[in-house]
């Protein structure tokens, strides 16, 4: 090893320490700050609530046996939501890949569909699933599926031609040039696929919690702005912060692995 | 005798805007162990010409004969390697490779072993384990090569297959290819637009008009077989061959009426 090359990972790695740092300091900064002006009352703490107040209620959700209730619940509509939407969408994109004349009549309803605010359906969704879970699943499905399928159509759509001659040309057919070459192609695709459903699922499990439920961080927000509890709607925001947080280092987490096998 | 009879064969592709006449009356044949090129101004049709040989394309008109069998029919195997060398990046070499038997349904331990032998034989012996972004351009165009022959084809064809490659590269890619062609004793299609490349491979060059193509002149190379491609440029007959084709080939087909060529 060079000396130049040893000032080079030395500089390096020096650059990793300061970035890490710098990151614990802003969110110490962030959360010192918000503690001071909540406790100087340089703006009014009912508004803005405090860290401290916030540790408070979690405490104090987590006394009275609520706690694990509400992360529970709206955990398992997400993560419910995230699995549906990713697995059936996918299935409908490779549906739509082996039959064309399918996926030209559906293209201009997937485009619209996309482009709809799909919360718009909330009310419609309630009176057809009623107040539960069921409803709050669907509107999660809802809102990730038509990008899951349109993300991973796109993806089957760009495999070079070239390869899927070589394919055929093999004597391959339509089922193993999809499994062999076009879906393995776009395992990349399902990956960044997977990574925006993570946010879109939360998405749209807290929107339904806020339509219609008794349970849930959703409803937490919703009920504690509509008591007048700030302090349980930062709570319930920074518990948020947290599961969404988790779910995604857990994608993060698979996309390592699957990277690894794959070079 | 010969391997491959191409009759009066035309072929048209059809998109909404037009009609693209693409080959027009092209008859040629093949001989057993020969290493024929097909040369031709770029978007003339020489990749169709190889479609069509592979089976993936039906003619519109006139007849293709591999060992005397409509080539749909035949029993005979072609391999096709591609323009780009399209190894899939989620694939060790080996398994690169071996594409072709798993589809073919011949993944028996010996014809893995021929593979693998083969790997070996041309230097790749270090890399069967890894992926295809771990290899340089001229080994990539070996690996991919080698993927054609595992299957054992009658008839190889290549298209264009240095056309991605820098120079240098090439030259010595070219030199492997050939050794590789002869010594596995196949006979070989070579479709290039490069003048020099045909004549320090082939046998035989197949010159094309431009589109819709046609043959307009078979052109044998007398220059000895035992030489390998770059001692062939040596040769004082290559620069009379090269006068010859460059004389023949007519100027480039515009290929800009249709949308899929603009991809090339
Ligand atoms: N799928 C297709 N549909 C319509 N036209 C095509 C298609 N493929 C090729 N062509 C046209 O046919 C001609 C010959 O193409 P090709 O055989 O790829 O040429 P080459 O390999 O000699 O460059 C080109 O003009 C091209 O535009
Ligand atoms: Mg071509």
């Amino acid at each position: 090893m060079t000396a130049e090359h040893r000032k080079f990972l030395k500089k390096n790695r020096a650059r990793k320490i300061a970035l890490h740092l710098s990151r614990i300091l802003l969110l110490f900064v962030f959360i010192g700050g918000w503690e001071l002006i909540s406790y100087l009352e340089i703006i009014d703490p009912f508004i803005i609530s405090s860290p401290s107040a916030v540790v408070k209620v979690i405490g104090r959700l987590y006394q009275s046996q609520q706690l694990i209730s509400h992360v529970s619940a709206s955990l398992w509509e997400t993560v419910a939501g995230f699995l549906i939407a990713t697995v059936l969408g996918t299935v409908i994109a490779v549906l739509l890949w082996f039959n064309t004349f399918l996926r030209d009549v559906l293209e201009p309803y997937l485009i619209t569909l996309n482009s709809l605010p799909k919360i718009a359906l909330g009310p419609i969704i309630i009176v057809w699933f009623g107040t539960g879970k069921t409803a709050i699943i669907f509107m999660s499905v809802l809102i990730c599926i038509i990008i899951t399928v349109i993300g991973m159509l796109s993806g089957f759509c760009n495999v070079d031609t070239e390869k899927i001659m070589l394919m055929r040309s093999l004597k391959g057919n339509k089922f193993t040039v999809m499994i062999k070459l076009v879906f393995s192609a776009n395992i990349p695709t399902l990956l960044s696929v997977l990574k925006i459903n993570v946010g879109l699922s939360w998405v749209g499990s807290i929107i339904g919690e806020y339509l219609s439920s008794r349970e849930g961080l959703g409803y937490l927000i919703v009920y504690g702005s509509q008591v007048f509890q700030l302090d349980l709607v930062m709570a319930s925001t920074v518990l948020l912060c947290f599961l969404a947080g988790g779910m995604y280092a857990v994608v993060s987490l698979l996309e390592k692995i699957i990277r690894k096998k794959f070079s | 005798m010969s391997i491959l009879t191409v009759q009066n064969v035309s072929f048209s592709y059809h998109t909404v805007q037009e009609e693209v006449q693409a080959l027009r009356n092209l008859s040629f044949s093949v001989e057993e162990g020969e290493f024929v090129g097909i040369i031709g101004p770029s978007c003339c049709g020489k990749t169709t010409v190889l479609n069509l040989l592979s089976g993936l394309f039906t003619p519109t008109e006139g007849e293709i004969l591999l060992r005397n069998a409509p080539i749909r029919k035949s029993a005979s195997r072609i391999g096709l390697m591609p323009q780009r060398d399209q190894l899939f990046a989620w694939r060790t070499i080996e398994k690169n490779v071996c594409l072709g038997l798993e589809l073919l349904r011949e993944n028996t331990p010996e014809r893995k072993e021929y593979a693998i032998g083969l790997l070996r034989k041309y230097g790749l012996g270090d890399f069967i384990k890894k992926h295809p972004s771990e290899l340089s351009g001229g080994m990539r165009q070996r690996a991919a090569l080698i993927r054609t022959l595992v299957i054992q084809p009658d008839l190889l064809l290549l298209d264009e297959p240095f056309s991605a490659l820098d120079f240098q590269t090439r030259l010595s890619v070219c030199d492997d290819v050939y050794k590789i062609i002869r010594q596995e004793k196949k006979t070989a299609i070579l479709v290039s637009h490069d003048i020099n490349e045909s004549i320090s491979l082939c046998d035989k060059i197949i010159v094309l008009s431009k589109r819709p193509a046609t043959v307009k002149e078979e052109i044998p190379v007398e220059i000895s077989r035992e030489l390998t491609p770059l001692q062939k440029r040596e040769d004082k007959r290559f620069n009379q061959y090269f006068k010859k084709i460059w004389s023949l080939l007519e100027d480039t087909n515009d290929c800009g009426t249709s949308k899929i060529s603009k991809k090339e």
